[in-house]
C-alpha cells in the first residue's frame, strides 16, 4: 500500500512539472530586443585564476588542513557563481540565436546556427562543471574531481568568448572584458 | 452515470478511438505521417485496438478470460509503440541540435537504465492475487507506465534546461504523452495493489476521460494552425564594462 501511494505521489509531482513546463512554454518570451541585454559579462582572466590548480596546491601547502577544506569551499563556491553566471549567459544566447533563425534571414542563418550549437555546447560543459563542483564541495581534498573541474572551465571560457564574437564581427561582442 | 456500460462509459470507449482513426487520416493527407511515422502507426493501432476491446467487451459471448489476454496482448504492442513514439519525438527535438546529440542520447539511456531498473523493483513489491491474468497486466502495466513517464518527463526537462525550441506537433505529442503516462503512474498503482477493491471502476472512468484529454491535445497541437515563427532577431549588446564591473563586485563580496 505505501508503494502505492509513493508512486501516486509521484505521479502527482510528475504531472505538476509537467503542466508547470507547458504552461512556461506558451507563456510569451521576454521582448527579444530586451533578451540580449541580460546577458552578463565574465571576467575570464579571473576565471582561470580561481581555477588554477597551481593556486590550490599553493593554499594545500600553507594552510593547516582545517583551514584549507573551508577556504578552497568558498573558492569553489566563487567557481559555482562564475559557472552559472557562463550558463545563464548560453541559455539567452540559445534563445538570441534562435530568435535570429526564426527571423528567415539567409544573412544570419549559418552564425546563428552556430551560436546556438556553440551555446549549448556551453550550457552543456556549465551543467556537467556544476556536478562536479558540488561533488567537489563535499570532498574538497578531491584532486582528481579538481583537476576535471579546471579542465571544463578553460573549455567552458573558450567557449563563452568564441560566442560573443560569432553574431557581429564587425563589432566584436565579448562576454569577458579581454 | 459513472457505471461500467452506462452511457458515458460508452461515449468513452468510443470516442478516442474514432477522433484517433480521424487523426491519423488528417495526418496522412497533409502528409504528416512521413514526419511523424511512429505516431502515426500509435493512432492507427489506438484506433483499431481500442475499437476491437471494445467491441470484445461489449459481446457477450466472449469470456472475461478471452477480454484479459487480449488486453494484455494490446498493452504490451501499445507499450512498445508508444516507446518508439517517445524515441521519435526526441529524435525529432534534437534534429535542429547537432551539438547535443551524442550527450542527449549518452543520458537519455543512463536514465532509461534507471527507471528499468526501478520498474524492476516495483514490480517485486507487487501484490499478487489468484486472478493472475488480472495481476500480470496490472503490475506490467504499471511498471511499464513508470518507465514511459520517466522518459518523457525526463525529455521536458531536457529540452527546458537547455531552451530548445519545439515544433508544435512535437510539443503536443510529448505533452499528451506526458499528461497520460503521468496518470497512468497513479491509476495502474492504486489498481496493482486492489486499492479500491469492487469499485476499481472508477478509476477507469478517471483514465478514459484523461485519455480523451489528451487525444484532444494531440487534436489541437497537430491539426491547429502554425504559428508564424518570423520576427525580428535580437541584437547582441556591445560589450559594457560598467556592467561587467559591477557584475564582478558583486562576485567578489563575501
Amino acid at each position: 500500500m505505501n508503494l502505492a501511494f509513493v508512486l501516486v505521489f509521484a505521479a502527482v509531482v510528475a504531472l505538476g512539472i509537467i503542466l508547470r513546463l507547458a504552461v512556461s512554454r506558451s507563456v510569451p518570451a521576454k521582448v527579444d530586443s530586451s533578451l540580449a541585454t541580460t546577458i552578463r559579462p565574465i571576467d575570464v582572466e579571473a576565471f582561470r585564476n580561481l581555477i588554477n590548480p597551481a593556486e590550490d596546491d599553493y593554499l594545500r601547502s600553507r594552510l593547516p588542513p582545517t583551514e584549507f577544506r573551508s577556504v578552497r569551499r568558498a573558492r569553489l563556491r566563487a567557481i559555482a557563481a562564475y559557472v552559472q553566471v557562463a550558463g545563464t549567459n548560453a541559455a539567452v544566447l540559445v534563445r538570441v540565436g534562435e530568435s535570429a533563425l526564426a527571423s528567415g534571414n539567409p544573412q544570419f542563418a549559418e552564425s546563428a546556427q552556430r551560436l546556438v550549437n556553440d551555446a549549448l555546447l556551453l550550457r552543456r560543459n556549465a551543467t556537467l562543471a556544476l556536478a562536479r563542483i558540488y561533488i567537489a564541495l563535499a570532498w574538497p581534498n578531491c584532486g582528481v574531481a579538481a583537476v576535471r573541474v579546471v579542465d571544463r572551465y578553460e573549455r567552458l571560457s573558450g567557449s563563452a568568448m568564441l560566442l560573443g564574437r560569432l553574431q557581429n564581427p564587425a563589432t566584436p561582442v565579448r562576454l569577458s572584458p579581454r | 452515470m459513472f457505471q461500467p456500460h452506462s452511457l458515458l462509459w460508452h461515449y468513452l470507449s468510443v470516442a478516442p478511438s474514432v477522433l484517433l482513426a480521424l487523426l491519423a487520416l488528417v495526418m496522412w493527407r497533409r502528409g504528416m505521417h512521413k514526419e511523424f511515422p511512429a505516431f502515426f502507426c500509435y493512432a492507427i493501432f489506438e484506433a483499431t485496438g481500442g475499437g476491437v476491446l471494445y467491441a470484445i467487451d461489449v459481446s457477450p459471448s466472449i469470456s472475461a478470460a478471452t477480454y484479459w489476454r487480449s488486453y494484455l496482448c494490446f498493452l504490451l504492442l501499445e507499450g512498445l509503440i508508444k516507446f518508439i513514439a517517445i524515441g521519435e519525438v526526441f529524435t525529432h527535438l534534437l534534429r535542429r541540435y547537432q551539438s547535443l546529440g551524442r550527450f542527449a542520447r549518452v543520458l537519455i539511456s543512463s536514465v532509461g537504465i534507471v527507471l528499468v531498473f526501478a520498474a524492476t523493483v516495483i514490480a517485486a513489491y507487487a501484490n499478487p492475487t489468484p486472478f493472475w491474468l488480472i495481476s500480470a497486466t496490472r503490475i506490467l502495466s504499471r511498471s511499464v507506465s513508470v518507465v514511459q513517464c520517466g522518459l518523457i518527463l525526463f525529455v521536458l526537462i531536457f529540452a527546458a534546461h537547455f531552451h530548445l525550441s519545439w515544433g508544435r506537433a512535437a510539443f503536443g505529442i510529448t505533452l499528451g504523452f506526458a499528461v497520460l503516462s503521468s496518470v497512468y503512474v497513479g491509476h495502474w498503482a492504486l489498481l496493482a495493489d486492489w486499492l479500491l477493491g469492487q469499485k476499481s471502476y472508477l478509476l477507469d472512468f478517471a483514465i478514459m476521460a484523461t485519455y480523451h484529454v489528451c487525444v484532444l491535445i494531440w487534436f489541437y497541437y497537430i491539426l491547429g494552425p502554425q504559428k508564424s515563427t518570423t520576427k525580428s532577431p535580437a541584437i547582441l549588446p556591445e560589450d559594457n564594462l560598467e556592467l561587467w564591473n559591477r557584475e564582478l563586485e558583486r562576485l567578489l563580496q563575501p
